[in-house]
Formats: C-alpha cells, sequence, structure tokens
C-alpha cells in the first residue's frame, strides 16, 4: 500500500515545470509522443491577459521563455499581470490548454507601500 | 507544578494570545499581494514551529527513557503528553493551511511535498497515540512507544526541508530558508514572533495539564491492577477452604 502512495504520488514531487523546461519538453517529443498533463508555472506577462469567451487567455514567461496560455473557466482571485502562477493542464500545440490555475504565493510578506511625503 | 504555576501559567498564555490577536488582526498591515488572509500566516506558522518542537520533546523524553536504567515512567509520561498537544498543533498547522490555501493559491489542498509530508507526519504521530492505548504493561508500553517516537520523528526535517529537497506549490520559509534571509519586517515580524511565544506557552500549559491526567492514569491503572489481585486472592483463599471441607482434615497442612 505505501508503495502505491509512493508511486501514485512521486509524480508530484517535481510539481511544475518551468516554461524553460515545458517549451523544451514540447519541442522535444516526436510528433506521435504526447507530453501529457502537468503543471506549468510562470509569472503572468504584464498586458499579455485577454478575455475570450469562456476563459482567459495570457502569457506566462520565466524570465527566459515564454509561452500561450489559454485557460478554460474562472482564474482565480488574486490572478492579475506578473503574479506567478501554476497552471495544470497539457499542451495543444504551441499552445498550453489549462483548466486549473494556482497562484503561487513567495515567501516574503510586504506591507502596502506608503506613498512618501514627497510624492 | 504547583496549583498556583499552574493557573499563572494559563492566566499568562491567555494574555499573550490576546495581544496576538490585537497584533494580528488589528495593528499589523494587511500584505500588498494577499490582503487580509496573510493575518493565517501568524498563527499557522507558530503551530507549525509548536507542533515540530513538541515532536522533538516526544523525541528527547523516549530518548532519556531508552537510556535510562530506572525505567520510571516520568519520561515516559512527558513523551506522551507531550506527543498529544503535538498532533493538535499539527493538526492545527494543516486545517489553518488550508483556510489560507483557498483564497491565496485558489485551492483548498494540494499533494505537494510539503502538505504530503505535514499530512505524514499527523498520521504517524496519531499512530503513536493509538499504540500507547495497545494493552501491556506500563514498562513494555514505555519502551514500544518510545521506539516509536523516535522512528516517526524522522519526518520532522522532512517536513521542514521538503520546501528545499523538491519544488513544490508551497512557499520557502520565509524566516527559516536556504538563503539564510528572512523575507518578513517590521510590525509583521513582531506580530510573528509574539504568535511563536504565545503558543509556546499554551503549549506548556497543555502539557502540564495532559501530564497530570497521566499521572492519574497510571494511577488508576495501579489501582486497579492491585485491586484485582486482592479480588484473586480472596477467590484463591475461598476456593481453598472449599477445597479443605471436600478432602476433610487429611489435606490441610
Amino acid at each position: 500500500m505505501v508503495w502505491l502512495l509512493a508511486d501514485a504520488l512521486s509524480g508530484n514531487l517535481v510539481y511544475f515545470r518551468t516554461v524553460s523546461e515545458a517549451v523544451a519538453e514540447r519541442e522535444a517529443a516526436t510528433a506521435t509522443e504526447d507530453t501529457g498533463r502537468f503543471r506549468l508555472a510562470g509569472a503572468v506577462v504584464a498586458g499579455s491577459v485577454v478575455p475570450v469567451p469562456g476563459g482567459v487567455r495570457f502569457d506566462v514567461t520565466d524570465g527566459k521563455a515564454r509561452a500561450s496560455v489559454l485557460h478554460r473557466g474562472d482564474p482565480p482571485e488574486l490572478f492579475k499581470d506578473g503574479v506567478p502562477v501554476v497552471c495544470e493542464g497539457s499542451w495543444e500545440g504551441s499552445r498550453f490548454v489549462s483548466d486549473r490555475i494556482m497562484i503561487k504565493h513567495g515567501a516574503d510578506y510586504v506591507p502596502p507601500s506608503v506613498p512618501g511625503p514627497s510624492s | 507544578m504547583s496549583r498556583i504555576a499552574t493557573a499563572v501559567l494559563g492566566l499568562t498564555s491567555l494574555l499573550a494570545l490576546g495581544v496576538l490577536a490585537v497584533l494580528g488582526l488589528v495593528v499589523a498591515p494587511p500584505d500588498a499581494f494577499q490582503g487580509d488572509a496573510q493575518r493565517l500566516m501568524y498563527v499557522h506558522v507558530p503551530a507549525a514551529w509548536v507542533a515540530y518542537m513538541a515532536f522533538l520533546v516526544t523525541s528527547v523524553c523516549s530518548g532519556f527513557h531508552l537510556a535510562s536504567a530506572r525505567g520510571s515512567l516520568r519520561y515516559d509520561r512527558v513523551a506522551g503528553a507531550s506527543a498529544e498537544v503535538g498532533v493538535v498543533f499539527i493538526a492545527l498547522t494543516l486545517a489553518l493551511g488550508s483556510l489560507w490555501g483557498r483564497p491565496v493559491w485558489g485551492v483548498w489542498w494540494v499533494w505537494d511535498a510539503r502538505l504530503v509530508t505535514t499530512a505524514v507526519l499527523l498520521f504517524l504521530y496519531l499512530g503513536y497515540l493509538a499504540l500507547r492505548r495497545v494493552p501491556a504493561t506500563p514498562q513494555v508500553r514505555a519502551r514500544r512507544c518510545a521506539v516509536a517516537a523516535l522512528a516517526a520523528f524522522v519526518d520532522v526535517p522532512i517536513v521542514h526541508f521538503s520546501v528545499t529537497w523538491w519544488r513544490t506549490l508551497h512557499q520557502e520559509g520565509t524566516v527559516f530558508n536556504a538563503a539564510h534571509d528572512p523575507k518578513i519586517g517590521g510590525v509583521m515580524a513582531l506580530t510573528l514572533l509574539v504568535g511563536v511565544v504565545a503558543f509556546v506557552l499554551v503549549y506548556l500549559y497543555l502539557l502540564e495539564r495532559r501530564y497530570r491526567v497521566a499521572v492519574l492514569e497510571d494511577r488508576l491503572e495501579g489501582l486497579a491492577t492491585l485491586a484485582a489481585l486482592a479480588e484473586r486472592r480472596e477467590s484463591g483463599a475461598s476456593d481453598g477452604e472449599a477445597l479443605d471441607a471436600e478432602l476433610g482434615s487429611g489435606a490441610r497442612r
């Protein structure tokens, strides 16, 4: 039973792939291979968010590579430009189609910035 | 611990929780990104750290018990009490974390390394608590549980380093991270510190109370054993009399 659990969860040890990794994987895969369902992580490229019927289109980047994502459904509350996200789905051609977006929160805690007396 | 000391400890921990509530809910600013959901961190993180501490106490006491030749059960009682309080805190950690995850991540739960290893930790110590209930003499039970506690503790460093060793959705440590660079400051850091102090006080109070109960439980068990022995002796005596009567005076020594 432990083995079953370990096997099922071992795919989650690497919880997501970065944009560079996912793009490299897609390009390395042959026409008949399918990279399957996985999680793609990156930051939402500012200005790339476009609402479409039934979902939203946007680009993600990890600073090196960039990928276009089509999300089906409503994105979570904190979704916006620049936010790091983890999208669950798979490649369809050169576009990543996702049905689940999670916001990846960093380790820092920042109080809201208050404009100084000079601004 | 004397009654007065215990009461003082209890009151102090309530006071500390009160200060934490004011700081955490009112004084500390909301996070620039997460807003007010971030305030859960002031209870989620202390709960996790105190749980680790509780399990550490259990392990240290278990080690002392195994190492001591006298076989006194005091270490065993503390180990058991600490584990029980630890289970409460780790369960609280998971619940509070889930409450935070929903508004921030967008989901209640994910199967990433941090969350999975923490859930495993909860079940390991629930197993330990169950083991304490398995019928055995106090000495056998204490040895058995001491070994189990030491084995279960292996998961604690795994939980802590899970965010560094593996790629997880759960973020890396804000205070304890690989870069040794705390990413929190000002009032927020102070509130977190108050949270840790308050939760440690609550832990100490609960530990003391649970230890008291353990002493009473053991005493009760001891009394029950004595009562059972006395009853057996009596019934044995009356059986002997009946036997003598049957066999006649010839059977008497």
